[in-house]
């Protein structure tokens, strides 16, 4: 017993990690899906942490009432960037995203009364794993709903060929705007939770390294799902941990090679819902055959579409 | 003067260790023989692993010592758990939470930025494990009874050198190059122009430049147009380096000085031929330290690495030396909670390679000043007025 | 005015670094359509590869120059083939290999550090040359005006390349559309090589011409230069060789001088708001001929 209470606290900070990570991929994911490649993540997140650090140190807000103003903020944030990147092509869109995290990190560093400028700031309350736990839940809730709504159907139209869904009377920019939406307000909560799982934030927690982090953990896990940004998420959280206790020298090396892997080899994530739908069509034919008859089609490819209806 | 403040702390310091080990001897029993662990969160990757490493190595040596001469108590031995934070404060944390929860691991010490310093804290406090700060030097960080630091908080030593290149170089127009984000070298710097103000020296410029740069041709430009005959160089190691190098690729040949970033033996493997004859301030350097624990500790890291070591290493090693003299007082199993209650109270660490290191609240206090620079041949003397 | 020449050139020296960079960063986006993150990461490689070559075997500057944009290019070639080459034809578009250019930039960082015990180091002084040069009104570091010329050279030839010769329409017509270019009996694979090769050796060169003037060779050397250079590449647009040269050294120039006689706090913010800028309102860039066209 006492020996699994150890094991619980030497890596709960490696779940709590985990949990916020999955934040950040979701928030990434949300954006993704709807076949925009932004790392603004990252600036709804900054903007979150802060917020959330301001409002528990400054005004000794309860926990949750920060997490909350964070999503708020981070959503107002990203309704902002929306309305300027939407009009960019989806290239530029990338680009720009990057440019707008190197200007965060100098307005961080320069606006010491809202920031802790160069200090950063001490965030005085801690969230236990279980409070992430529930936060994320609340968030994963949000996104099974969506997936298996008019929204879900829309944005994977979208995703899949903008053009075409337009034909069927689905805006690509209404649904750019939402996924953008959904992205800051998750990107805030993200922040809001980093700032209250490190206690410490600064320009540095929200940098370069967590927009290149998190868009591969996304992609590793399988951007196609809601589910795998999580699994990539903790993956790429607790693989530095396992590898810290083998081969201490190569954890970094190990995470690029085993990102570098799964890319080639599984292109389209961990968790791939086509993937499943192939199965799910090769037992449908096994089956099928067994029946001796041929009624059921199976139509491999068309999974995204037809996991809407599972 | 400095010379006679020396010996008197080297005596002092004989005295502090005499009754530190006079009292300790009838008083307590040894802990209980066996191994205790202790958890590093080190720095040996990362922008400023050049340091980090020093400070790993310095805190080696310090266990090979303990160990063998039994330090901490009559048959008790102290291992290293090494976990490499890479100046990334999410790592930091999540080592802090495992050695923190790891019942083994009887104390942690860490942290060269005070940034990560601070976030690590609040776990050893909550935790309940005493935690040595070894490097950061924000002041304040210190929390009773867990949370103590080794190192002196930078500033009194910058003020006696700025003292003494007043009263000795009488320059009359100084240029600073500050760290523009780091509060800490800027802080430094500025106490140093209080000083040199007051001699009635004038500032010519005032130069920013930024941790991550590495062009100084700009700033160096600019500094010397406004013909100083004194320049002031406070930022982090990096630049510091690089600001020094630009300047004397330029041509200026007038007296800069700096701060103990130029202290480790890279560096002047590095850039040897540049920073040589310029003064900084530090508490201990081979080949200047001359106390009997400074030779100890200079031989053995010597032995061990082949390379002579720096302010770094040395403060590395007190970190643990403090841990030991700490578990010393205790009998029977030593807890978390009287170790660091025992570590709190002490008032100077008996091991030093400084010839004294007051203790106070848990936080080092200045120990003495050495004003030193790199000879041509690679070793560090006094610095004398050229 | 000696001091606001003097800084002139330092903004004209530190920009070329800039562009000599970006001609590569921008080469590889416009004609093989990856947003390589690792580009850094053959700068410092190079760089690197330089040093030990002098310190170890003590080769003439010329010659470690040499090998750190041999090694640069060949490395850039190994990550093309490694991580790129398995996704063409997946249509994985854009993220796939930004995402195995992530893995490569933690691959190449990572080994970087190992090999350099994660500090910085730099030329002897006496292995390069570090002195000044007499121009009467005012005095030029030497390596100054290596990297200017550099910069002048490299951009010249890649743009007559690029502009004038076969390989060079090839590329462009692998840039404009890969599978009619390979109709038109350019063989796409020589095409991609080429351009990764020369992407990986001009960024290398960058690496050890700044890694030697500003004393300072470390496996972050490479970051600077992919922010600043990336800046370059928006700003003189994707596709322009010219443009990405004269906005590398306009950035350089700017830089130097917001830190003179601004301040340093605004010296990125001032180089990034112009980045954004060119991104929404002038996507094409300063010279950019058309609009960047691959999916």
């Amino acid at each position: 017993m006492e020996a699994l209470l150890d094991f619980w606290y030497a890596y709960s900070a490696t779940l709590a990690f985990g949990l916020v990570n999955s934040l950040f991929a979701l928030s990434m994911y949300s954006v993704l899906s709807a076949g925009i490649l932004s790392f603004t993540t990252v600036v709804f997140a900054a903007v979150g942490g802060f917020a959330a650090a301001q409002m528990m140190g400054t005004f000794g807000l309860p926990l949750w009432l920060a997490v909350v103003i964070a999503g708020l903020l981070g959503g107002l944030a990203s309704a902002i960037i929306a309305a300027l990147f939407l009009k960019l092509e989806t290239h530029w869109m990338a680009l720009a995203s990057l440019a707008l995290i190197l200007i965060s990190r100098v307005v961080v560093l320069n606006t010491p009364s809202l920031t802790g400028g160069v200090m950063g700031m001490v965030v005085p309350v801690r969230a236990s794993v279980l409070e992430l736990a529930v936060l994320l839940a609340i968030v994963s809730l949000v996104f099974f709903r969506l997936h298996k709504s008019w929204y879900g159907l829309a944005i994977r139209a979208v995703r899949e060929d903008a053009a075409a869904a337009s034909t069927m009377g689905v805006s690509a920019r209404q649904i750019q705007m939402i996924a953008f939406l959904i992205s800051g307000v998750v990107g805030g909560l993200a922040g809001a939770a980093m700032a209250t799982t490190l206690q410490y934030i600064s320009a540095d927690t929200f940098y370069l390294g967590v927009a290149f982090t998190m868009i591969a953990s996304t992609v590793l896990g399988g951007s196609f799902f809601w589910f795998g940004p999580i699994v990539g998420a903790f993956v790429f959280t607790a693989l530095p941990t396992i590898t810290q206790a083998v081969l201490p020298e190569i954890q970094d090396i190990a995470k690029g090679v085993v990102l570098l892997v799964i890319m080639i080899y599984l292109p389209r994530g961990l968790i791939d819902p086509r993937a499943r739908g192939l199965r799910k069509a090769a037992r449908q034919r096994q089956q099928s055959a067994l029946n001796g008859s041929d009624a059921v089609e199976a139509r491999p490819g068309s999974s995204t579409a037809g996991h809407a209806h599972d | 003067m400095n010379m006679l403040e020396t010996s008197k702390r080297t005596l002092l310091s004989a005295v502090y260790m005499a009754v530190a080990l006079g009292i300790a001897a009838p008083a307590h029993a040894d802990p209980d023989a066996g191994e205790y662990r202790i958890g590093m969160i080190s720095d040996d990757s990362g922008p400023i692993a050049s340091a980090g490493q020093s400070y790993h190595q310095g805190a080696d040596i310090a266990v090979a010592e303990i160990n063998s001469k039994g330090l901490a108590g009559e048959g008790v031995t102290l291992a290293l758990d090494i976990k490499d934070s890479g100046s990334d404060a999410a790592r930091a944390v999540q080592a802090m939470t495992q050695f923190g929860s790891d019942r083994g691991i009887l104390a942690t010490t860490c942290c060269i930025l005070s940034a990560i310093a601070a976030a690590v804290s609040p776990i050893a406090m909550s935790n309940e494990v005493p935690l040595v700060i070894y490097g950061a030097t924000r002041a304040s960080l210190p929390q009773e009874p867990y949370v103590t630091s080794v190192v002196a908080l930078p500033g009194p030593q910058e003020v006696a050198m700025s003292e003494r290149l007043a009263a000795e170089l009488k320059p009359q127009k100084v240029a600073y190059f500050l760290s523009g984000d780091n509060d800490i070298f800027k802080a430094r710097a500025m106490a140093m122009k209080e000083v040199i103000e007051k001699s009635g020296a004038a500032t010519v410029a005032e130069i920013s430049t930024l941790s991550a740069d590495t062009d100084f041709t700009g700033p160096a430009t600019q500094g010397i147009a406004t013909d100083p005959d004194l320049i002031v160089v406070m930022t982090t190691q990096q630049p510091t380096v690089g600001i020094i190098t630009a300047l004397r690729q330029r041509g200026y040949e007038g007296t800069i000085v700096t701060s103990e970033v130029l202290s480790p033996p890279a560096i002047f493997k590095k850039s040897g031929e540049t920073i040589t004859g310029i003064p900084f301030a530090l508490s201990f350097q081979p080949g200047v330290s001359d106390s009997e624990a400074a030779v100890a500790f200079i031989d053995a890291y010597k032995a061990q690495y082949n390379a002579l070591p720096d302010v770094y290493a040395a403060q590395g090693y007190m970190a643990i030396q403090f841990i030991a003299q700490g578990l010393k007082t205790l009998s029977g199993k030593p807890t978390r909670q009287d170790l660091a209650k025992a570590m709190w109270g002490t008032s100077d660490i008996a091991v030093n390679p400084y010839g004294g290191q007051p203790m106070e609240s848990g936080q080092a206090r200045t120990p003495n000043t050495l004003i030193v620079n790199w000879t041509k041949d690679g070793e560090v003397k006094l610095w004398e007025k050229p | 005015m000696t001091l606001f020449l003097e800084q002139l050139v330092n903004g004209i020296s530190l920009g070329s670094l800039y562009a000599l960079f970006g001609i590569g960063f921008g080469l590889v986006f416009a004609t093989l359509g990856v947003l390589n993150v690792a580009h850094g990461a053959y700068a410092s490689w190079a760089a690197i590869l330089g040093y030990f070559s002098v310190d170890y075997f003590g080769v003439p500057f010329p010659a470690a120059v040499a090998i750190g944009v041999l090694g640069g290019g060949l490395i850039a070639v190994t990550v093309d083939q490694i991580g790129f080459q398995p996704l063409r034809g997946r249509k994985t578009g854009m993220l796939g290999a930004l995402i195995t250019s992530i893995a490569f930039l933690i691959i190449l960082d990572s080994l970087a550090g190992m090999a350099t015990n994660h500090q910085s180091w730099a030329f002897p002084s006496s292995s390069f040359p570090s002195g000044m040069v007499d121009l009467g009104l005012i005095r030029i570091p030497e390596m100054q005006i290596i990297i200017i010329v550099a910069t002048l050279v490299c951009g010249g030839g890649i743009y007559a390349l690029i502009q004038k010769t076969g390989i060079g329409a090839a590329m462009r017509a692998v840039g404009w559309n890969a599978e009619a270019a390979a109709l038109s009996g350019v063989n796409p694979r020589i095409v991609i090589l080429l351009t990764a090769f020369l992407a990986g050796a001009t960024s290398g060169l960058a690496g050890v011409l700044g890694g030697a003037a500003t004393s300072n060779i470390s496996y972050m050397l490479g970051e600077g230069l992919l922010l600043k250079g990336f800046a370059a590449v928006v700003v003189g647009g994707f596709d322009d060789v010219r443009g990405t040269v004269i906005a590398g050294i306009l950035l350089g120039i700017c830089e130097v001088f917001v830190a003179q006689y601004l301040s340093t706090t605004y010296r990125d913010g001032f180089t990034y708001v112009l980045l954004l800028t060119f991104l929404v309102a002038r996507p094409r860039g300063l010279f950019g001929s058309r609009d960047f066209m691959r999916a």
